[in-house]
């Protein structure tokens, strides 16, 4: 949360846009979005879980917060050995693609309802 | 590739054959009813009784209601079941059917539990979760409405981990489903309402859903056959998507038969579900010989690869020495047997993890308190969102979700979303070629036998492990199949063990002809539960 204040002081501020929560809420949220963003690109930081929980739209109480937070960063940890993995020239797979091409034929369907 | 000089390590060791059941039980254990004949299909006698007119469909109705409303209070495995007299009605319409000579779909009479993450429109569909609490879809899933027209009388929806994220039914919001071998351990999950419900005999058959393993490691908890289908093979329309790409629905029963007469009557292409397969279904029982008919090597010249990575460290020794007896009792019927490598197997289920935790943040947006499920009044919306999602899920939801969120943020997408598709598809082309070289490969279908109710709750990477067996099929798409091989020590007549065979795509029709002249020649599967010892099974 500090990271998060520090960030907001430091970027220029457009006249328009005020701290005060009351008076323009939804530009602040907006703010703070975009100020999210910034934020995430750097390499691999630990799971900000407070952060995760709004994008996810989740609210999370405190106490949860505490309690999620080791065991979310314990599997992340886990995930890790997946960095380790030797992954040149593999392609990704979306899917378990049994099949191939699923598409169907472009033909036009006629709907009984279509007037409806 | 196994060298001839490792061969030795699958010949029969001594002490390693399967003893009948009676000699595992000390003397203060209660008796176990114990059969000398092999499981057989319910579905088939029940329709053969039927058609003689030995036993009404509402007879058959009547004796499952009860004994499902006996044993329901110690086993929870119901989250909802059809009033009495709906069941009965659908039971004597096909009595009326019987009597007048008309045709009857091949699941007539059987009575079938459906895992709630199916959606039904004339019972609620909760996924476990309170956030559909009380929702009630205006569909059947495709897979249901195949059933209802084969004649099948859907008796209840069953109980599961919230959404299917989960391996011991703990983690439903509603209830804790026990173990019908014994009542203080899981019967495993997510599908551990349907594995219990077969298992304790409360129905017939059921459907579960499987996207990690959650229909084979409570098949294997509960001692009855489960069986996952190939990817595409069965249309995943109505079920309550988790991982879109893994998930499949898969079938429970007592018998190999009756799971293969189950998965024929849900499969097929279906419109509705762009993933399904236009293939054609084979009639997966046609290559079924009876016991009698068998010859003395029926499985002579199969090639069975036993996957070396799945026995080692961190799987439990009696399970082990279980799966090497189920081994030995397939060489005995003919098969070759080899030792295969997977050498990328173990890298499986974090890639798993990965891909199950950020296709299910996906899926679970939808969740949002406006389109369906139940709403928390906020402020404005984003706090609406905020309170309806987090009074809804519970916190296993809740952490997948949140890793969810995390591998698919901007800057973490390659690093971890990415990679485990990359993961994946080494696993895919090592399945590949480990199949061309083999018909089935052979794992245990999980590391232990069914552990105490709570034992793994607080700790989420060692439940996890505890799907090591299961993830590489999803990833790869194959179908499998669970079946009891053995028992261990433990609960008050023993605790059952499964393995697990793994086939090419699409080639389920092998692996149940393979696991019905297994069960048919062991007699151990046909064992009961201790809760329903005693009494007559249809």
């Amino acid at each position: 949360m500090a990271s998060r204040a520090a960030l907001l002081v430091l970027r220029a501020t457009p006249p328009l846009f005020s701290f005060k929560k009351d008076i323009f809420p939804n530009k602040t949220l907006i703010f703070k979005q975009n100020n999210r963003n910034y934020a995430a690109k750097s390499c691999l930081e630990p799971p900000d879980v407070q952060r995760l929980a709004e994008t996810a739209r989740i609210s999370l109480t405190p106490h949860e917060v505490e309690e999620f937070a080791p065991k979310i960063r314990q599997v992340i940890d886990w995930f890790g050995q997946l960095q380790a993995v030797d992954l040149q020239n593999v392609e990704p797979a979306i899917r378990a693609d049994n099949e191939g091409e699923t598409l169907r034929e472009d033909l036009p369907e006629i709907f009984e309802n279509s007037n409806v | 590739m196994l060298s001839s000089a490792q061969a030795p390590r699958l010949v029969r060791s001594p002490g390693l054959r399967l003893r009948p059941i009676k000699c595992l039980h000390t003397a203060q254990s209660s008796p176990l009813t114990t059969t000398t004949t092999a499981p057989s299909s319910q579905i088939l006698t029940i329709r053969k009784s039927l058609l003689t007119q030995q036993t009404t469909a509402v007879d058959l109705a009547k004796s499952f209601l009860d004994r499902l409303r006996r044993t329901e209070p110690q086993l929870n495995s119901f989250l909802y079941v059809s009033p009495d007299d709906a069941v009965l009605k659908q039971a004597e319409e096909l009595d009326n059917k019987i009597k007048n000579n008309e045709k009857l779909g091949p699941l007539a009479g059987v009575l079938v539990g459906i895992k709630d993450n199916i959606c039904t429109s004339d019972m609620p569909s909760t996924a476990g979760s309170r956030i559909l609490e009380n929702y009630c879809p205006p569909f059947d899933a495709t897979a249901v409405r195949k059933l209802k027209e084969s004649g099948a009388i859907v008796v209840g929806k069953t109980n599961l981990d919230e959404f299917g994220m989960g391996s011991t039914t703990e983690g439903s919001a509603y209830q804790v489903t026990t173990n019908p071998w014994d009542l203080s351990r899981v019967p495993g999950g997510s599908s551990g309402g349907s594995a219990a419900a077969v298992s304790a005999r409360q129905c017939v058959v059921s459907l579960g859903s499987d996207t990690g393993g959650s229909v084979r490691q409570p098949a294997a908890f509960c001692g009855v056959v489960g069986l996952k289908p190939t990817y595409g093979r069965v249309s995943r329309y109505g079920l309550v998507a988790y991982a879109s790409s893994l998930d499949v629905i898969g079938c429970f029963g007592s018998s190999v038969a009756d799971a293969g007469i189950l998965l024929h009557t849900i499969s097929g292409y279906d419109k509705f579900d762009s993933t399904s397969s236009k293939r054609e279904v084979p009639d997966f029982t046609s290559q079924f010989v009876g016991k009698d008919y068998l010859e003395s090597k029926p499985l002579k010249g199969l090639r069975v690869g036993v996957i070396r990575e799945t026995f080692g460290d961190g799987v439990d020794p009696e399970v082990i020495s279980s799966v090497r007896g189920a081994v030995t009792h397939l060489e005995e019927l003919g098969c070759f047997v080899t030792e295969v490598s997977l050498p990328s197997f173990s890298l499986g289920l974090p890639a798993y993890y990965v891909l199950a935790s950020s296709e299910s943040s996906s899926n679970l947006s939808r969740y949002d308190g406006i389109r369906y499920g139940n709403q928390v009044l906020g402020d404005e919306l984003n706090s609406l969102y905020g309170y309806s999602r987090a009074q809804g899920f519970g916190s296993e939801v809740k952490m997948r979700i949140l890793m969810g969120t995390y591998a698919l943020s901007a800057g973490y997408y390659d690093a971890y979303y990415k990679r485990a598709q990359q993961v994946r598809t080494i696993i895919q082309d090592s399945f590949k070629s480990a199949l061309e070289k083999n018909d089935i490969l052979i794992s245990p279908a999980s590391p232990s036998v069914a552990y105490k109710i709570g034992e793994k709750k607080d700790d989420p990477l060692a439940m996890y492990a505890g799907d090591k067996m299961t993830v590489n099929v999803n990833l790869a798409g194959l179908p499998a199949l669970v079946l009891p091989c053995g028992f261990v020590e433990g609960g008050s007549a023993g605790l059952p063990v499964g393995f697990q065979m793994i086939g090419s795509a699409f080639d389920e029709e092998k692996l149940l002809k393979v696991g019905h002249i297994f069960e048919q020649t062991l007699q151990v599967s046909s064992a009961v539960p201790p809760l329903i010892a005693g009494e007559l099974t249809c």
